[in-house]
């Protein structure tokens, strides 16, 4: 029977979702705040529903989107990434409203959203974890158990606010006296920020490789990986660039990161897709977390696997088992994708919302796919988050790959704003990158990929002068 | 060898012309025309003609100076630092000439000294002729320009201006020439700047004559208009007197007010055994071929009122002057008062302030005057502030007579003498503080300008800011040919545009449709390079619709006597006299606005402290514009 489902997101997600719904002959049904009345995600929806002026404040309230999936008679909300996705609270409530949330249950969101929690999970299960504390006592004797795990693991340690998040309330400490002063600190600014004073320790691994793996798992409990991915390359915790599979060569510490993967989401009685995240040093892996929701560079896997993740992700919401097993999972080639935002990467990736795409031309051909929501003539809302379309390319080999997305990346063309273009250009030149051989502290240790001439060429200025003599049919500034 | 090229010092130079055989000759593309015309010729179009001017082996080519400054970054948007330095590029060896109003430079006002040595300074990089000037032809409203060209070892030319009537004797010349030589010494090439075109050629021959009995070594630089169509003649006249150089232009730029044709001159000399020393006249004609095909382009441009004006010898407007004067009196609706004003009113108009120069500035002052005189109803009824610092001589002493005590009270009231007594006479002008002003340009620019940029902003503060915010936003446009650049209608739909870019890049650019959209946005669209862009032009703002209320002048005034000080009229800001927290008096200058190049100040009306300044140099003004408020001192006091 024909579906109807609801995609509680916008942007790119959006429209990568609205397509899998379509694809399975269901109903697609967008809903936007005001400042998206042009984008395109509502265009290619079958409906769309208005929910507010927004910003941001509608896609996250859960009140007005169940009111509009309701209204509309849906069956399922697919919430995509970010906004609710993670939201234990909204699974809930679509769970109570009889509306199919395409994601794990309200339990397992809130269980693993809360690190003190899934780290007790996890440690039951046995996978291995960057050495921590629990929550820390209060007082004097917080300070003391801290002091006597650093005098076990040594130095550098981070500590970190249990109800902190998105690299907020981390603190680096280097010495026993920075600790002693700053576990206090700590404390009260993790009661200002988080309205919970619970901070513990953890063991700070130095420049480690992100590491992560997709995990499929049905409601009658199989579950399988879809291997690896590396996503190092990172600026403050950003993700910008992720590949598939991870090009660490030693196959056996891989194959031993995915089995882990799978342990640690059966451990967790996970259901649907899921991304399990390590940090990788050297030798040792160790578990981060469990993203509940699809991730931004499913892509990469999805162009070495074959599997469409999101068809699946839908599939397995309305109880449908697996239709594949652990032995069909091939990894073919390589993949790798570059988000395309609009930011100013040598002005710290400032944000260039607000302005118009006045030409945009994107690349094609054999291996590459686009996931965007761009058109010449949007004007990139400067409420929202900067993410245009994701590059992601496919070849047989590493260099074939690399070249491919070199390629593309020479052939993309938008103009208006400033966009990461330039950037991946030097970065796909970095023989580092070449030989797939980066960490989490990449951007940091080459700096001269931010070394570039914005191309702005005298070309395309002279054409605006042109435009304007040819709408004010004289030139202004020559009159 | 008698060719004379870049790089030589004054003295091979005079040198090389005594020992010539001939005369020289200045090709004056700067000067061409003396309407609107003249300021629009691109340098793209003065690069087309560059090779073959070259070959001309002119003495100079003046392509500096004068307004050309001004109008190069507010007309042609191309930096005149860039023009030159491309310019020598292609023409390696002819030396470049610039026409430099002494202590008003480039401008319309006098600089201080220090600006005037940065000023001097950069361009001598480029210029290596130059030619200054003083409408009052006082000399040390020149000196500090002569030090400067000379200090740079660069050809200096001081000029005598010249005009006609009794006072405008041999004698009086011959005099100013020494007045010259005393100051510069006699390593100079002196000039006599006939810019109206006035006199005779029997005139100007004895003029010549009587300088060279005097200075037999001197070499005379003779610079002319044929505004009367009759500077050949006076050409022929000087040359044969012993001038050693004489300026003209390419005839296919020529007619009306600007110089005469290089080849008549070179043939007309011809006739009487005087050679154009170095001259290549094929090259000449083959300048002409090239620019008679870009003249088109420029037709806008060119003056309304063709033919050659003989009355020129009666009202002595310069050529410049004219085009603008007509434009004015067509807008005024006086244009059936023109004979009266030009015949009548300004002949006397220039008899009753002293029978001086009229050249820049000096020739508005008598042009303003006459015009007042004759729409005003009443004669000095209203004199101009240009006018009454004339008056009190701060532009130099009259030359010949002050004007009359009734045209004083007219202007001054009747406590005249004691204004003149106490105001009189030139003011020194205080030092600048340069390194203020380059901050103020790097705050308004967002980065640290080059010197070039600092010294076309210390002439120009806020059209330089806009130029340079302009060629950030569209490149050098002086790549593109006048048929784009000067394009009047717009362009049809299909028209392929070819243009080479400053970096030598090709580009092709097809004018796709235009199409406006729900907001009042205009979608052009082009396809640059193959590759199909949009822009998006806002919408113009409706008249009326989102006006924000406007203040009466009355208003403006009352709300002045308040200490809410406001815009009285339309105006950028170009400078901010005090700060906030500062006590001002009645009569403090607050700040300066600026509008159709004029100044005014902004006086305190009442006293008291200044409270919270609203503006900040550059600030575009509409009438009733907060500026700042001054809290009123306590009335008990």
């Amino acid at each position: 029977m024909k579906k109807k489902i609801l995609i509680a997101n916008r942007g790119e997600i959006a429209i990568r979702i609205i397509r899998a719904v379509q694809e399975l002959g269901n109903t697609a049904v967008a809903i936007y705040e005001t400042p998206d009345s042009e984008a395109l995600h509502i265009r290619i929806a079958n409906e769309a529903v208005w929910i507010g002026d927004g910003p941001r404040s509608d896609y996250l309230s859960i009140e007005k989107v169940i009111k509009a999936a309701k209204e509309h008679d849906v069956d399922a909300i697919h919430p995509g990434y970010g906004f609710l996705a993670e939201n234990p609270d909204f699974a809930k409530a679509c769970e109570e409203a009889g509306i199919i949330f395409i994601g794990p249950s309200s339990e397992v969101i809130h269980n693993l959203g809360n690190k003190v929690i899934a780290r007790q999970i996890m440690a039951d299960a046995g996978i291995p974890m960057v050495p921590g504390t629990q929550n820390l006592s209060p007082g004097k004797d917080g300070e003391n158990e801290a002091l006597e795990f650093c005098a076990q693991y040594g130095y550098p340690v981070m500590l970190k606010a249990t109800a902190g998040g998105g690299g907020r309330g981390i603190r680096e400490v280097h010495s026993d006296a920075q600790l002693k002063e700053e576990y206090p600190q700590a404390r009260s600014e993790a009661k200002a920020a988080f309205n919970d004073d619970s901070v513990y320790l953890e063991k700070m691994v130095i420049n480690p490789k992100h590491v992560e793996v997709q995990v499929m798992a049905d409601a009658e409990g199989t579950t399988i990986h879809l291997g690896t991915r590396d996503c190092s390359i990172q600026r403050r915790h950003q993700k910008l660039v992720e590949i598939a599979p991870s090009m660490i060569p030693d196959k056996a510490l891989l194959d031993q990161i995915c089995e882990t993967a799978v342990k640690a989401a059966k451990a967790s009685n996970y259901f649907n897709a899921g991304t399990v995240e390590f940090l990788v040093d050297k030798d040792k892996f160790y578990f981060m977390e469990i993203n509940t929701r699809v991730q931004v560079e499913h892509t990469v896997t999805e162009m070495v696997t074959g599997i469409d993740i999101v068809r699946t992700q839908i599939k397995l919401a309305f109880g449908k088992k697996l239709s594949f097993s652990q032995d069909d999972i091939q990894i073919r080639g390589h993949a790798i994708e570059m988000r395309i935002n609009a930011e100013d990467p040598q002005n710290n990736f400032m944000p260039e919302g607000g302005k118009t795409v006045t030409t945009y031309r994107s690349p094609g051909g054999y291996g590459v796919r686009l996931d965007g929501f761009v058109y010449q003539g949007f004007t990139i809302p400067e409420v929202y988050d900067s993410l245009l379309v994701k590059l992601t390319v496919h070849g047989y080999s590493w260099n074939e790959t690399v070249d491919r997305l070199r390629r593309c990346l020479r052939n993309y063309i938008i103009t208006g704003p400033k966009t990461t273009i330039p950037f991946y250009l030097n970065l796909v030149e970095d023989p580092d990158f070449q030989k797939g051989d980066f960490d989490t502290s990449f951007l940091e240790t080459h700096k001269h990929l931010f070394e570039y001439k914005e191309d702005i060429s005298e070309g395309s200025k002279l054409a605006s002068l042109i435009a304007e003599i040819h709408h004010k049919e004289l030139n202004p500034y020559a009159s | 060898m008698d060719r004379i090229v870049q790089g030589m010092d004054i003295k091979e130079v005079l040198k090389t012309i005594r020992a010539a055989d001939g005369y020289y000759i200045t090709n004056t593309a700067r000067d061409l025309s003396q309407s609107d015309f003249k300021n629009r010729i691109l340098l793209h179009t003065d690069l087309m003609a560059a090779e073959s001017r070259e070959k001309a082996n002119y003495f100079s080519l003046e392509i500096t100076g004068g307004a050309s400054v001004h109008v190069d970054i507010l007309r042609k948007q191309v930096d005149p630092f860039l023009k030159l330095k491309l310019l020598r590029e292609k023409m390696p060896h002819t030396m470049f000439q610039t026409l430099c109003r002494g202590v008003n430079l480039f401008g319309y006002r006098p600089y201080p000294q220090n600006v005037i040595r940065l000023t001097v300074r950069e361009f001598a990089k480029y210029v290596d002729v130059w030619r200054v000037f003083d409408f009052m032809n006082h000399i040390p409203n020149m000196q500090a320009v002569f030090e400067e060209v000379q200090k740079a070892g660069k050809i200096l030319e001081p000029c005598i201006c010249f005009s006609t009537g009794p006072e405008h004797t041999d004698e009086f010349y011959v005099s100013k020439v020494g007045e010259i030589l005393d100051v510069t010494g006699e390593d100079i090439l002196l000039c006599i700047k006939n810019h109206g075109g006035l006199g005779t050629p029997k005139r100007i021959g004895e003029l010549v004559a009587s300088i060279k009995d005097k200075y037999p070594d001197i070499v005379i630089h003779y610079h002319g208009h044929n505004t009367d169509g009759n500077d050949i003649g006076r050409i022929t006249a000087a040359v044969l007197n012993g001038a050693d150089i004489v300026d003209a232009a390419d005839h296919a730029f020529t007619g009306y007010f600007g110089p005469p044709p290089i080849l008549s001159v070179i043939q007309t000399l011809s006739d009487y055994g005087k050679t154009a020393v170095g001259v290549d006249a094929d090259a000449v004609i083959e300048t002409s071929e090239v620019l008679r095909n870009e003249r088109q382009h420029y037709e806008y441009f060119e003056s309304q009122f063709k033919g050659f004006l003989p009355t020129v010898q009666i009202h002595k407007l310069p050529g410049g002057a004219m085009g603008s004067s007509f434009e004015q009196a067509v807008k005024g609706e006086f244009l059936d008062q023109m004979p009266e004003i030009l015949h009548e009113e300004l002949p006397k108009v220039q008899i009753e302030l002293g029978n001086y120069w009229s050249v820049t500035p000096g020739s508005q002052i008598l042009w303003t005057t006459a015009v007042n005189n004759v729409l005003g109803g009443e004669r000095y009824g209203n004199c101009s502030g240009d006018l009454k610092n004339l008056l009190l001589g701060k532009y130099g002493p009259f030359p010949f007579y002050k004007p009359a005590d009734w045209i004083y009270e007219k202007a001054f009231g009747p406590d005249w003498k004691k204004i003149l007594e106490e105001e009189g006479g030139v003011e020194d002008i205080e030092d600048m503080d340069i390194e203020k002003e380059r901050r103020t340009l790097t705050d308004r620019l967002g980065k640290e300008p080059t010197e070039q940029q600092l010294v076309t902003y210390l002439q120009h503060p806020n059209d330089a800011v806009e130029f340079f915010k302009f060629e950030e936003k569209f490149g050098k446009v002086y790549t593109l040919p006048p048929s784009i650049f000067l394009k009047r209608g717009g362009f049809i739909l299909g028209e392929v545009l070819k243009f080479t870019d400053h970096n030598g890049k090709e580009h092709h650019l097809e004018i796709g449709p235009k199409q406006k959209q729900e907001n009042g946005d205009t979608s052009v669209f082009l396809n640059v390079n193959h590759h199909q862009r949009t822009y998006t032009m806002a919408a113009e703002q409706v008249a009326g619709a989102t006006q924000a209320v406007t203040l009466s002048k009355e208003e403006i005034e009352d709300l002045g006597k308040l200490g809410d000080m406001r815009a009285p009229f339309s105006a950028n800001v170009c400078e901010v006299s005090v700060e906030a927290g500062q006590e001002v008096a009645v009569g403090d200058k607050l700040v300066i606005l600026e509008a159709m190049k004029m100044q005014t100040p902004i006086i305190a009306t009442i006293a008291g402290t200044v409270d919270k300044i609203s503006v900040k140099i550059g600030d575009a003004m509409k009438p009733g514009d907060k500026l700042l408020k001054i809290a009123g001192a306590d009335e008990d006091e």
